[in-house]
C-alpha cells in the first residue's frame, strides 16, 4: 500500500474554498431553502416558568384570514411520544409542554399561516390560562426537601445522579498533607449565539407517510431515530436534508431536533409545508445552551504540591426537562476528569437537576469549561495555601511524556502528548518571570495585576458510549440493556469518467472549513491541489452513508473524518496505481502519483495523466485487471477500537483522542470600577498533525473570546422567579472586536497514534480554558478566592472591597 | 419588585376611602383603563392599557379587594396578561389622618414576566412607580372635583 | 418577531409630515434613524398605527454655525457629528461622545433628533445636549415652538414633545472661552448604553476658579440629570482633589438610579462619584490643569 511520498498539503495555510460564495453572499443557508406552498409558523410560548395549563382557546386565531392551522398541546400529547434520554426517571419531554409548562419560553403552541407576520398576529389571540407554580432556579437548591417538583411522576427533581469512585479516595485524603476546599463555585448558564439560528422546514408527503425535514442540523445523527421515535415514524419515513452551509453552531444545533418534532407535528397535522426561522429572541430564549453548574471540590495535597486525590460534588441545571443528549453535561468529559494531571485518585458525586430554566445540550466545550473552572480554582488555591507559585504547581503534577499513551483513573487514554514542553512554551512566550516583576510593581503602585495559569486536557471525538456511564452499572449488567459504544465515520472518494475528484462528506459542517481540509487531505493522497477536490457538504440522509454517531461535534472533524478521507483517497491512489500499473505492464509499488499524474518513480515520461487513468477505470472497465470491480470510488469507515463501553468500574474512554492547551493569561482590574482588562493572552495548544494552521488559529481565536465572553460577559440571566432577563443583545452580552486581546498562539505537535495523519480536534478549543484562567488571573490580582462567573463589573468590584476591608 | 410609597390627599379619610374603592372612580383613573366591571363582591374585570411613550400594551386582568377594614386599610391583589408579558402582584394600603389631610400608605409585591421582563429591565420599577403616581394623581383629582 | 400591522406614510415636507401627525396623534410614531423604534416594533412593544418615514425631509439634516451657536437639524446622522468640523470646533463634547453610540453601522442610520426625543435615560446624547443648555424646536402643523433642555427630557422615554410635533432642530450655544469639556461613562462593553454616564463643561476665570460649571448625569434616573448641588460646590472654586472628590460625592446623593442586571443602585451611585470625578478631571486636564 503506496503511501504518499510528502506532507502534500498537510499543514498548509490554504485559503478555505467555502469563502468566495460566503463572502458575496452566495451560500445556501437555511432560510434560502424554499418549497411551493409554504407557509411559515409562529411559536405561541409560556412567559410563566412553571405553571398548570389550564386551558387553551385557539379560536379567535383561527378566525384570522390567513391562518391555516394550529398545533396545540393535545395534538402533541395525542400524536407523539416523549423523548428518549439517557437516564432512568420517567420524564416525558414534548416539543410543546403537555400540562404543565416548565420554563419561560416554552413552546405552547403553533400557528402556521401564509407569512409569519399573520402568524404571529394570530399567536397573540390565543388564549392560554395559567395557574401559576413556585419556581425554583438553583440547580442545588432544587434538591433540598420542600424544594418545587418539577416533574410529579419522577418524584424528586434529580434527573441524573451517579458516584463515580476511582482507586482509594479515602487513603488519598488521609495521606495528604493539606486537604483544599473550593467551597461552593458557580459557574454560569450561557450560549453560543451563532450568527444564523434554527432554521426548519417541514412536509409531510400524506400519500407515501414520509415526513422531509431540512434544516441546519449538523449531528449527531443518533437523533435521527430519537426524532423518528418520537413522531411514531419508521425511520425510513423520516428524511433529513440538510443545505450546504450553516451559519454556525458551537454544538447548540444538536438540540435543534425537538424543534424538526414540533415543525414535523405541525406539516403533518396542518397538511401543509411549513418553515419555521428562529429569530434571536427565541435563539436566547429556548434553543439551547451549556449549563450551570454548583460545584464543591476538595484537593488532597501533599506539603511539596503533589495532589493525590480530588472530591468533587456537582449539580449541573439541565433546566425545565432532561433532554438527550444530557446527562452527557457531566459525563462528556469521563475519560479526562483528571485533566493533564497525574493524581489516581478520584470521587464524582454528579447530579443533573431540574430547574425552571430553558434546556441545556452540547455548547462549545461542553462540558470541559465547568470541569476545568472546578480543577484548576482548586490547583490555584493549593499553590496560595502551599506557598507554591502556581506554575510550578502544575508542573510538579503534570502526567510526564514518557508515559503516553497514558489511561487515566477513569478510563481515558491520552494518545499522545508533551504536557511539560507545552506549558513550558506558554511561560515563556508570556515571559512569565517579567509578569511577576510587573506584578509586584504594580502592588507596590496600589495597582491590580494578576496572571493566570491553566492546563487542560482537549478531549475531541466523542465515543458514542460515554453517556452510559450515567446509567447505574447494575442496570447495565441487565440482559435487556442496549449497549452503546463506537465513534465512526465514512468517507467516500470519487473520481469521475472525466476524472475530476468528489469527496461526500457526511459531517454537515457548520464553519469549521470541512471542505477544505477534506480538499487539502485528498489532494496530498492523489497528488492534486485542493481546488481540483470538489466536496459536497450538503446532505441526506436518504443518499449519505451515516449512523449515529455521524455529523459535527465534539471537534471530532481533524479526528476521525480526517482519517477517513485520507484512507479513502489512499484506495482511490491504490486503484489508479493498479490500472495504471496494469496498463503500462509495472508493479503499482513502482508508481508515484504527483502533480496530476501517475508515473514511474524516477521515469516521470513514463506515465498517465491521473484524468486519464480514471477514464481508463470507467470508460473500458473490461481492460481492467482481473477480478478489479469497475469505476473508481471508495468508501472508509475510520473507528476507534477504543470507543468501549464503559466497564464495571465506570471507566469510559469518553473520546478517542486528547489534545492538550496551556494558557498564561495577564489582567489589570480597576479598582474604582471592578472591570477587568486583559494585559495578556498566551495560548499553546497541542492538537498533533495540523492539517491547515490558518484554520486551527481562526479556531482558537473563536474559541478564546468565546470562553472570554463566558468568563466576563455573557449570561443566561433569570430572575429568582425564573423569568429571563436576557431577550436581547442589549442584556445578553457578546463580546465583540472591540472586547478581543491579542492573542499569542503557539503550538507544540504530538502527532496521535490513532489517527491516520496524526490529527486530531481543536475546535473547542480556549472555550474550556478562557473561564478558568480568567478566575485565576483575577484571584490572583484581588488575593480573594473567585468562585463565581461572571467577571462582572460590580462582582469584581465587592471582591475588591471585601479585600481591601480585610487589609 | 418591591413598591412602596405615600401619597397624601387634601381630603377627609372617608372620602378618600371611598373614592378608592369605588368601581367608577377606579375605571376612570387607573391609568389606560378601558373598562372595569364588577364581576362579583370586590371582585373586577379590566382591560388596561398601560405604556410609556411608544411602548405601549393591552392587558387584560382582574382585580380583587380583601381584608377589608374600612376607613383604615385593605388589601388588593391584581393579575393582568397580554401581548407583551403578565403582571401579578399583592398591595396593601393603609389610610391615616394627617393634618389637612389624609395619607396613603401603600406597600406592593409585583412580579413581572415575559417580555417586559426580558427588555429593558433597567425602566421597570421606574415605569411602575410612574403609574402608581398616575393613578394616585388623578385619585386626588377625582376627589376634588367631587368636593 | 415581526411588527404588528401598521400603515406607512412618506411625507415628501415636513408640513405633510405635521398634517399627518395632526390627523392621526398618538397613534402615529416618527421614524427616522430606526435604531431604536424598528426594534421595539418588531419586539411587539409599540404597535403605532401610522409610522411616518421622515426620511426624505433631507432639509433637516444640516450643521449650521451661527452667530454665538451651532444648529443642528433633527435628521442630522450620528456618524456626522463625529467627523464634521463646525462640530469639533463649536461643540467639541457633540464629537468627542458620538463614537461611544454603538458601532459605525448604528450611527450611520441614528439621527441626532431621534436619540433626544427617544430620551433613553441610559443614552448619551440628551446628557450632553442638558450639559451644554441647548434649545430644542418643535414643530407642529401651523406653529412652532422652543424648549430648553432642561425643560425638555421628562421622564424614561418621554419627551415634552406633544404626539402632533416633530423635533426640528436642536441650538446649542458655543461656549465661553478656557472651557473645558468631556464625557466619561461607565459600560461593560464598547458602545453600549451607560451604566453611568457623566459631562462636564468647566470654565475657569483668570484667576484658575471655576467661574462656570454645568455636569449632567445619564444611566442614573428616569431622564438625564443636572448635578445642581454638584455645581454649586463647584462653583467658584479653585479646582483640586479633595473638591472634585467632594463634588463627585455630592452628584453621587443626587443621583437616583435603578437595578438592573449590568448593576446594582448602590453600584451606580458609588460609580457616579468615580466619574465625576473622572469627567471633571479630564476637563480640567484639557484646561491645562492637573489636579
Amino acid at each position: 500500500m503506496a503511501t504518499p511520498q510528502h506532507s502534500g498539503w498537510i499543514g498548509k495555510r490554504v485559503k478555505r474554498l467555502e469563502d468566495p460564495r460566503l463572502l458575496t453572499g452566495r451560500g445556501t443557508f437555511m432560510d434560502d431553502v424554499t418549497l411551493p406552498n409554504l407557509h411559515h409558523a409562529a411559536i405561541l410560548r409560556s412567559p410563566h416558568a412553571h405553571a398548570r395549563i389550564a386551558r387553551v382557546d385557539a379560536s379567535e386565531a383561527l378566525r384570522l384570514p390567513g391562518i391555516r392551522g394550529v398545533l396545540l398541546p393535545d395534538d402533541v400529547a395525542r400524536m407523539s411520544r416523549p423523548f428518549g434520554v439517557g437516564t432512568t426517571v420517567p420524564v416525558k419531554y414534548y416539543p410543546t409542554a403537555v400540562g404543565k409548562v416548565r420554563f419561560v419560553g416554552e413552546p405552547v403552541a403553533v400557528v402556521v399561516a401564509k407569512s409569519r407576520y399573520l402568524a404571529e398576529d394570530a399567536a397573540e389571540l390565543i388564549r392560554v390560562e395559567y395557574e401559576p407554580l413556585p419556581v425554583v432556579t438553583d440547580p442545588e437548591r432544587a434538591t433540598e426537601p420542600g424544594a418545587p417538583l418539577l416533574h410529579e411522576e419522577i418524584g424528586s427533581n434529580v434527573a441524573n445522579h451517579r458516584l463515580l469512585q476511582y482507586g482509594d479516595i479515602e487513603r488519598a485524603f488521609r495521606e495528604a498533607d493539606r486537604i483544599v476546599r473550593t467551597g461552593r463555585l458557580v459557574f454560569p448558564k450561557y450560549s453560543s449565539t451563532p450568527m444564523e439560528g434554527y432554521g426548519v422546514i417541514a412536509s409531510f408527503d400524506a400519500a407515501s407517510a414520509l415526513l422531509t425535514v431540512w434544516s441546519n442540523f449538523h449531528g449527531p445523527f443518533v437523533m435521527h431515530p430519537l426524532v423518528a421515535r418520537s413522531l411514531k415514524l419508521p425511520e425510513n419515513k423520516l428524511r433529513f436534508i440538510c443545505p450546504t452551509d450553516n451559519g454556525g453552531s458551537f454544538g447548540l444545533k444538536t438540540s435543534i431536533f425537538p424543534y424538526l418534532a414540533l415543525i414535523g407535528l405541525a406539516a403533518m397535522k396542518i397538511g401543509v409545508p411549513v418553515k419555521w426561522i428562529e429569530d434571536r429572541q427565541e435563539h436566547l430564549l429556548a434553543s439551547s445552551s451549556g449549563t450551570d453548574r454548583v460545584s464543591y471540590l476538595e484537593g488532597a495535597f501533599t506539603k511539596e504540591g503533589v495532589l493525590l486525590g480530588v472530591r468533587m460534588k456537582i449539580y449541573d441545571n439541565v433546566g425545565g426537562y432532561i433532554r438527550s443528549p444530557e446527562p452527557a453535561c457531566l459525563y462528556r468529559p469521563a475519560g479526562n476528569y483528571v485533566g493533564p494531571y497525574a493524581f489516581r485518585h478520584l470521587e464524582m458525586d454528579c447530579h443533573a437537576v431540574h430547574t425552571n430554566k430553558s434546556l441545556t445540550g452540547p455548547n462549545r466545550g461542553y462540558g470541559c469549561q465547568q470541569l476545568y473552572f472546578g480543577l484548576e480554582r482548586l490547583m490555584d488555591l493549593g499553590a496560595r495555601e502551599l506557598g507554591i507559585d502556581p506554575a510550578e504547581l502544575r508542573r510538579k503534577n503534570l502526567i510526564p511524556t514518557e508515559a503516553m499513551p497514558y489511561t487515566t483513573p477513569t478510563g481515558g487514554i491520552y494518545d499522545s502528548g508533551d504536557y511539560p514542553q507545552a506549558l513550558e512554551k506558554a511561560l515563556a512566550l508570556a515571559n512569565y518571570p517579567a509578569l511577576r516583576e510587573e506584578q509586584r510593581r504594580a502592588r507596590a503602585a496600589g495597582r491590580l495585576f494578576g496572571i493566570g495559569v491553566v492546563c487542560c486536557v482537549d478531549p475531541s471525538v466523542s465515543n458514542m458510549g460515554y453517556v452510559t456511564v450515567g446509567i447505574d452499572p447494575e442496570v447495565r449488567k441487565r440482559s435487556d440493556y442496549q449497549a452503546k459504544s463506537g465513534a465512526a465515520e465514512t468517507a467516500v472518494v470519487r473520481v469521475d469518467p472525466m476524472g475530476n475528484v468528489t469527496a461526500v462528506i457526511s459531517t454537515v459542517p457548520h464553519g469549521q472549513g470541512h471542505e477544505t481540509t477534506t480538499a487539502q487531505i485528498v489532494a496530498t493522497e492523489l497528488g492534486l491541489d485542493p481546488e481540483d477536490v470538489t466536496v459536497v457538504a450538503d446532505f441526506d440522509s436518504f443518499t449519505h452513508i451515516w449512523s449515529v454517531a455521524t455529523g459535527t461535534y465534539s471537534s471530532r472533524f481533524s479526528s476521525i473524518t480526517a482519517s477517513a478521507f485520507a484512507m479513502a483517497a489512499r484506495q482511490v491512489r491504490d486503484k489508479l496505481c493498479a490500472v495504471v500499473g496494469h496498463h503500462l505492464g509495472v508493479l503499482p509499488e513502482d508508481l508515484v502519483v504527483a502533480g496530476g499524474r501517475i508515473f514511474v518513480g524516477g521515469d516521470p515520461d513514463r506515465g498517465v495523466p491521473l484524468k486519464q487513468a480514471a477514464g481508463m477505470a470507467h470508460w473500458n472497465p473490461l481492460a481492467l485487471p482481473k477480478g478489479m470491480e469497475p469505476g473508481l470510488q471508495a468508501m472508509y469507515t475510520f473507528h476507534f477500537p477504543t470507543a468501549q463501553p464503559p466497564d464495571e468500574q465506570d471507566r469510559v474512554d469518553s473520546s478517542n483522542t486528547y489534545g492538550f492547551i496551556a494558557e498564561v493569561v495577564a489582567v489589570e482590574v480597576d479598582p474604582e470600577t471592578g472591570k477587568v482588562e486583559i494585559k495578556a493572552y498566551v495560548t499553546v495548544h497541542d492538537a498533533g498533525t495540523i492539517i491547515n494552521p490558518m484554520i486551527v488559529e481562526g479556531q482558537i481565536y473563536g474559541g478564546a473570546l468565546h470562553g472570554i465572553g463566558g468568563a466576563l460577559y455573557e449570561e443566561l440571566a433569570y430572575g429568582e422567579d425564573g423569568q429571563f432577563l436576557a431577550r436581547t443583545f442589549m442584556d445578553y452580552l457578546v463580546p465583540g472586536a472591540t472586547e478581543a486581546p491579542r492573542l499569542v498562539i503557539d503550538h507544540v505537535v504530538s502527532p496521535s497514534p490513532f489517527t491516520t495523519l496524526g490529527s486530531k480536534g481543536l475546535g473547542e478549543s480556549s472555550a474550556m480554558t478562557a473561564p478558568a484562567a480568567l478566575a485565576n488571573a483575577v484571584a490572583d490580582a484581588l488575593g480573594v478566592h473567585v468562585d463565581t462567573l461572571p467577571l462582572k463589573p460590580e462582582r469584581v468590584w465587592r471582591w475588591v472591597r471585601q479585600a481591601r476591608g480585610t487589609r | 419588585m418591591t413598591l412602596d410609597g405615600t401619597y397624601e390627599f387634601p381630603a377627609p379619610r372617608a372620602k378618600v376611602w371611598a373614592a378608592l374603592l369605588d368601581p367608577a372612580v377606579l375605571g376612570r383613573t387607573l391609568p389606560g383603563c378601558d373598562k372595569l366591571e364588577a364581576i362579583g363582591p370586590g371582585e373586577y374585570r379590566a382591560i388596561v392599557k398601560v405604556g410609556v411613550a411608544a411602548v405601549k400594551g393591552t392587558f387584560e386582568g382582574k382585580v380583587k379587594l380583601a381584608d377589608l377594614e374600612p376607613p383604615t386599610r385593605y388589601r388588593m391583589s391584581l393579575e393582568g396578561s397580554g401581548g407583551p408579558g403578565f403582571v401579578r402582584g399583592e398591595a396593601s394600603l393603609e389610610l391615616a389622618d394627617v393634618p389637612g389631610g389624609t395619607r396613603v400608605s401603600y406597600r406592593a409585591d409585583v412580579q413581572v414576566g415575559g417580555l417586559i421582563a426580558g427588555v429593558g429591565q433597567r425602566m421597570l420599577g421606574g415605569v411602575a412607580r410612574m403609574m402608581l403616581e398616575q393613578f394616585f394623581t388623578r385619585i386626588a383629582t377625582e376627589i376634588g372635583a367631587a368636593a | 418577531m415581526k411588527p404588528a400591522p401598521f400603515e406607512y406614510v412618506r411625507p415628501r415636507s415636513l408640513a405633510e409630515a405635521l398634517e399627518v401627525l395632526r390627523q392621526h396623534g398618538d397613534e402615529a410614531k416618527c421614524l427616522a434613524g430606526g435604531q431604536s423604534l424598528v426594534p421595539l416594533m418588531n419586539l411587539r412593544l409599540s404597535k403605532p398605527g401610522v409610522v411616518v418615514d421622515l426620511n426624505a425631509l433631507k432639509d433637516l439634516a444640516y450643521v449650521r454655525a451661527e452667530d454665538g451657536s451651532v444648529s443642528i437639524g433633527a435628521l442630522t446622522r450620528q456618524r456626522v457629528l463625529e467627523t464634521s468640523p463646525v462640530i469639533r470646533q463649536r461643540a467639541p463634547l457633540l464629537a468627542e461622545v458620538t463614537p461611544l453610540i454603538g458601532h459605525p453601522p448604528i450611527r450611520a442610520r441614528g439621527t441626532f433628533g431621534g436619540s433626544l426625543a427617544h430620551a433613553d435615560p441610559a443614552a448619551e446624547y440628551p446628557a450632553v445636549v442638558l450639559a451644554l443648555e441647548g434649545r430644542m424646536r418643535a414643530a407642529r402643523a401651523g406653529s412652532e415652538r422652543e424648549v430648553p433642555a432642561e425643560e425638555f427630557f421628562v421622564t424614561y422615554l418621554t419627551t415634552a414633545l406633544e404626539p402632533v410635533e416633530i423635533l426640528t432642530e436642536v441650538t446649542v450655544p458655543v461656549l465661553p472661552p478656557h472651557t473645558g469639556t468631556a464625557f466619561v461613562e461607565l459600560t461593560r462593553r464598547h458602545g453600549d448604553f451607560a451604566i453611568v454616564g457623566v459631562a462636564a463643561v468647566v470654565t475657569l476665570d483668570e484667576a484658575g476658579a471655576i467661574s462656570r460649571i454645568r455636569l449632567a448625569l445619564c444611566g442614573v434616573g428616569p431622564t438625564p440629570l443636572r448635578a445642581r448641588r454638584a455645581e454649586a460646590v463647584l462653583q467658584g472654586q479653585r479646582p483640586s482633589q479633595a473638591l472634585v472628590a467632594e463634588a463627585g460625592r455630592v452628584a453621587m446623593d443626587e443621583a437616583d438610579p435603578a437595578d438592573d442586571l449590568h448593576g446594582s443602585a448602590e453600584y451606580r451611585r458609588e460609580m457616579t462619584a468615580v466619574f465625576a470625578r473622572r469627567t471633571l478631571g479630564r476637563a480640567l486636564e484639557r484646561l491645562g490643569v492637573r489636579l
